[in-house]
């Protein structure tokens, strides 16, 4: 069976004065029809440049160098911007921003800029458009009388619900969420997530979840992408790199995160910072702070490969050597 | 707070500044140097003939006096008599202040409409050579003086080729017939408010682009465009959306000028208006006629400023005070 979206080594750059910032730099993957993907990363790393890759949202100087994106089988990054806007964006996918900050315009009323999705994509009278989003508001549990509310009347984690539904309005295939609970505190974000899996279970939707926050991506992601530098550095069901991390990377990142059931022990933190991605280092992006890092992978980049077995993939020409970074720390 | 409230407490606001500008009004008249009854008197009068005329203004009364002979006139919308002319203030000005508003706001209504759809094409083309050349050309023509530009247009289309007539209202004496009196005053129009045009409409193309640019960085307008809006619906229904309460409020703060006249434009081109009549008020110390075109200029203003911050909160919903739905 086809894959509902089939990333292929995308390469998209931002031109800036000094050259080209490397934003994504070769990425691939699939996301199954009902399937959700967790894109994780460092700030900087790309995932958010993929969001807006995927929708065809790139600022002026941001451009695609290379690859495709097939959704269904249809390359859309060739397709005329008027049938994409039309026929694509929000129709099929959309995108849940960080909406507790500024996602929603502040001085337009909630509902319709909902209804105006709606409106936008079917041919539906401005009144049945206004039920709809009344109906959408109802299901993220917000009372549908709050329709003509401006976004300053509502809690964060109200307009974060807001967002949601309206990225529900078109009953797309796939969502696009980009950090989609950062904003939020501790017990919104929970029940912001909880809405999201439930809606997206009851609807059959795939979601392609951006988060630095690991655990939340545990909680709610079939498979995983960690993202370092523009590239993919890990890939494959959430069990499988959340149990055994095949990238020094990827252990390092989850390393990083406390686990409130071990006993108490310091943090890890990955020492040094993430490169330049105008000029990233050769070989792979990671040998400059990895631990285990020798000549090779200095010159020679390292591919996505299958290693673990069941999809579970990894560029590093160390992977099976993880013990010892295990050790070290 | 609630909306009476609000409303009351920007009209306690707005009698203050009323009264701190009445009174200084009054005084900066008084601390001027010269003497007000030099322009009307003839050199050959008597000294006694000079003090009954200072009698007769009530300029030998102390000063608190004439301070509050002046306020209960105002109240009363009584401006007194101009010392040049001897004819009511109110009535001059009232005269005149139909010429003004009318080149006036002909002017304002085509320069915001101009510089406003310019920064808004300006901020879509961001970065552009068109865009560089919009700015250019808005701060090129808003450096430019006012004067030198009017007399510049004067001295070529009044007088080298001379289309237009190079000073006045009207043509003197009116032509016969409404239609031919509407011609000649829309030909009287033009080069005034062309030269207004030119002048301001740069600085509301500036503002919108800016404005604008900054809208159109905002999360909320990816938002739109990710929603698969068309450009134009995110550019207007969006973008300028978010951006119309300043620009309103601008404009409501422009709206004074329409009264209070261009005085270096109804002086270059010999209008008969309220800036015209300021001036010569000023250069002949005729306190009255001063002080009353300015009383006039400030109750605009201050009237104008107060239905701005009404209007504010009217289409900003962020600072929409108790309008009754919400939480």
């Amino acid at each position: 069976m086809m894959a509902l979206l089939e990333v292929n080594n995308l390469k998209m750059y931002y031109s800036v004065r000094r050259g080209d910032v490397k934003a994504v730099d070769g990425v691939s993957f699939e996301i199954e029809k009902g399937e959700s993907m967790g894109l994780a990363g460092e700030s900087g790393c790309g995932k958010s440049s993929m969001a807006t890759t995927l929708l065809r949202l790139l600022p002026n100087n941001g451009r695609i160098v290379d690859g495709s994106i097939k959704f269904n089988g249809q390359e859309i990054l060739t397709m005329p911007e008027e049938q994409f806007r039309k026929e694509y964006r929000w129709q099929k996918m959309s995108i849940i921003f960080q909406g507790a900050m500024n996602a929603l315009n502040p001085v337009l009323r909630i509902g319709d800029q909902i209804a105006e999705a709606i409106i936008t994509h079917e041919n539906a009278s401005k009144a049945e458009a206004k039920k709809r989003a009344g109906d959408l508001l109802e299901m993220v549990g917000i009372n549908s009388a709050r329709y003509r509310n401006y976004p300053h009347e509502f809690s964060g984690g109200m307009k974060q619900r807001a967002v949601i539904a309206m990225a529900l309005a078109c009953n797309p295939d796939l969502i696009i969420a980009d950090e989609p609970t950062t904003a939020l505190d501790v017990m919104v974000q929970a029940q912001v997530l909880e809405a999201i899996q439930d809606l997206r279970k009851k609807m059959g939707l795939s979601m392609m979840l951006i988060s630095h926050d690991l655990s939340v991506i545990a909680q709610t992601c079939d498979k995983v992408a960690i993202m370092y530098a523009g590239r993919i550095v890990e890939y494959g069901p959430a069990k499988m790199v959340y149990n055994a991390p095949m990238h020094p990377y990827a252990y390092g990142l989850l390393s990083s995160f406390p686990d409130i059931k071990a006993p108490k022990s310091p943090v890890q933190s990955i020492p040094g910072s993430p490169p330049n991605l105008l000029e990233p280092p050769s070989g792979c992006r990671f040998s400059p702070r990895c631990p285990l890092a020798d000549a090779k992978c200095r010159t020679v980049e390292p591919e996505l490969e299958h290693l673990g077995g069941n999809g579970h993939l990894v560029a590093c020409h160390k992977a099976g050597q993880l013990g010892k970074v295990g050790e070290r720390a | 707070m609630n909306f009476s409230s609000y409303i009351l407490r920007r009209v306690v606001y707005a009698l203050i500044v009323l009264v701190v500008i009445v009174t200084i009004n009054f005084f900066i008249f008084r601390v001027m140097p010269g003497d007000p009854v030099r322009m009307i008197i003839d050199p050959k009068w008597t000294p006694e003939m000079k003090a009954a005329l200072y009698e007769q203004y009530g300029l030998t009364k102390p000063l608190h006096e004439q301070f509050f002979i002046y306020l209960k006139s105002l109240l009363t919308l009584d401006l007194g008599l101009s010392f040049t002319s001897s004819r009511p203030v109110m009535d001059e000005l009232l005269e005149r202040l139909p010429n003004t508003v009318l080149l006036l706001g002909i002017a304002l209504f085509i320069e915001i409409l101009i510089g406003i759809s310019i920064g808004i094409f300006a901020a879509s083309k961001r970065g552009s050579s068109i865009e560089s050349f919009v700015t250019g050309a808005g701060l090129f023509t808003h450096a430019v003086p006012t004067f030198f530009l009017q007399l510049v247009l004067l001295l070529i289309f009044g007088f080298v080729i001379p289309i237009f007539p190079i000073r006045g209202t009207m043509a003197a004496p009116p032509p016969v017939g409404g239609w031919a009196q509407f011609l000649d005053r829309v030909h009287h129009l033009i080069l005034p408010v062309f030269s207004l045009v030119v002048i301001n409409f740069g600085s509301w193309a500036l503002y919108t682009r800016n404005a604008m640019v900054e809208a159109l960085g905002q999360d909320y307008i990816i938002t739109a465009r990710a929603k698969g809006l068309t450009k134009k619906r995110v550019l207007r229904h969006h973008a300028f959306r978010s951006i119309l309460p300043p620009i309103v409020t601008l404009i409501f703060l422009s709206l004074p000028s329409i009264i209070s006249g261009a005085v270096v434009t109804e002086t270059i081109f010999s209008w008969y208006g309220v800036g015209r009549y300021l001036l010569d008020a000023t250069m002949k110390q005729d306190y009255p006629a001063a002080q009353g075109a300015f009383y006039f200029i400030a109750l605009a203003t201050i009237i104008c400023n107060f239905v701005a911050d009404i209007v504010y909160g009217l289409v900003d919903p962020r600072i929409r005070v108790g309008g009754g739905e919400g939480k």
